[in-house]
């Protein structure tokens, strides 16, 4: 792929909070990590001139989403990346249609097609690892442009709700409770 | 108000290492875990907790924060916080009903939940912001230092820990009495030259944090370089075959 028409490598990390407590409470991990900007390297928001508050457009050669952006100097210069696993769909996960991870919130998946360009030979391969078989995360790049102002305030692509198959959560939860 | 008791000799607390922390949160959702299980009060309460604005009681949290230096790369730091069972703890003296309290033996700070009219003054008198109020229950929360631990001969001996410590995947807490100069903790603080958060309040913090360490510098010139170059003959075997055909994909 030439580099100049996608310079930047994009990235996601699982949140570490979520790896530790796989069976505790969502109502918990979703205040630790609510919400998830794109972290852009100092070197990247200086050249594009973002600040506080700004969109950005970032576009693979499979999509296009537009997020959130914050600077984070502690990174490769040609790098952004973000958490993963944040974003939700409106519904999901029982979640308020207001919640933060559905409307501020996003997903790398949209700049990702699971198979590979077409090579001449009539096959599709898989965008993934060939032993392995996992998505290939870490071979997407990406370039990065400011969103035009004006836009909405929550991230693009944005779905309609989909139905949630368990009732409404509860407003306050009191996990546990006194055992004597 | 309520009166301190006479400074003990034992003083329990923790030591938390900013070098090796991670910032994975386990010590924050285990705390809170075992916390909202304690026969010693009420859960752990999460308001509008699937909502747009979710707030719930933790009794340790961790902040993350992006240092860029003059010298060096940028750096992040993860700063976990809970209270520090301060010696002279403005908490307590503060506290109208005499519900928040420091403990004669071993010198951990607790709220007795059952006379806290949660007036929220100790909140407002720690310079901290160790305490929260929780929003379901209206009393005061704290760390407890797991006091329902420590002492719990119910528990595997290996398991008399604070909850954080025990959970840390990184090594980076450490529980131990801060107030004997031969114990683990102590010689750990003196070693890495441990220090008291914010001494200029005069609270007296018994928990000790320890600093990160300098980071390697980059070399001048890097002597494995050439040992690094590619090798023309390229790989034999299975692995040569395996790296020519997976090349060809
Ligand atoms: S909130 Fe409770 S513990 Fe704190 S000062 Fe008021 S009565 Fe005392
Ligand atoms: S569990 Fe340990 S490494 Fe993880 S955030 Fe807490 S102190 Fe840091």
């Amino acid at each position: 792929m030439p580099e100049g028409d996608f310079p930047l490598h994009a990235l996601t990390q699982r949140p570490m909070a979520m790896y530790h407590s796989w069976g505790s409470q969502n109502a918990w991990l979703r205040q630790i990590h609510g919400v998830n900007p794109l972290f852009v390297s100092g070197e990247i928001w200086a050249e594009h001139g973002f600040a506080e508050g700004d969109w950005a457009i970032l576009t693979s050669a499979h999509g296009e989403i537009r997020v959130p952006v914050a600077r984070m100097d502690a990174l490769n210069g040609k790098t952004v990346w973000t958490w993963n696993a944040i974003g939700k769909r409106k519904g999901a996960w029982a979640l308020s249609p207001e919640a933060p991870e559905a409307n501020r919130g996003f997903l790398l998946n949209h700049l990702i097609h699971e198979l590979l360009p077409p090579r001449g030979d009539g096959l599709r391969w898989a965008n993934s690892d060939p032993v392995t078989g996992q998505a290939a995360w870490y071979d997407l790049r990406v370039r990065i442009r400011k969103a035009p102002p004006g836009g909405p305030d929550h991230a693009e692509p944005d779905f309609a709700p989909i139905a949630s198959p368990v009732p409404p959560a509860p407003g306050t939860v009191r996990h546990g409770g006194r055992t004597s | 108000m309520t009166a301190l008791p006479p400074p003990s000799a034992k003083k329990l607390g923790l030591v938390i290492d900013l070098d090796t922390c991670v910032g994975c949160h386990a010590c924050v959702v285990s705390c809170k875990e075992w916390n909202s299980q304690s026969p010693l009060g009420a859960p752990l309460a999460d308001l509008d907790a699937y909502g747009a604005a979710p707030e719930g009681t933790f009794l340790n949290r961790v902040h993350s924060f992006e240092v860029t230096r003059e010298a060096g790369p940028p750096v992040v730091v993860h700063f976990p916080k809970s209270c520090l069972h301060c010696e002279d703890a403005p908490c307590v003296t503060v506290c109208p009903t005499g519900a928040s309290y420091k403990r004669a033996e071993d010198g951990i700070v607790l709220v007795n939940e059952d006379i806290c009219i949660g007036c929220g003054l100790c909140a407002w008198a720690c310079p901290y912001g160790a305490r929260e109020m929780d929003g379901a229950e209206r009393v005061m929360k704290k760390c407890t230092l797991c006091v329902d631990r420590i002492y719990n001969e119910t528990l595997p001996e290996p398991d008399r820990v604070p909850a954080c410590v025990k959970s840390c995947p990184a090594g980076a807490r450490h529980f131990g009495d801060l107030g004997d100069e031969d114990s683990a903790v102590s010689r750990l603080v003196a070693e890495r030259e441990g220090f008291a958060l914010m001494p200029d309040q005069g609270t007296k913090p018994v928990n000790r944090y320890l600093p990160p360490r300098p980071r390697d510098a980059l070399p001048e010139f890097d002597v494995l370089a050439p040992y690094l170059e590619p090798v023309t003959e390229g790989a034999g075997g299975f692995l040569g075959w395996l790296d020519r055909t997976l090349g060809k994909i």
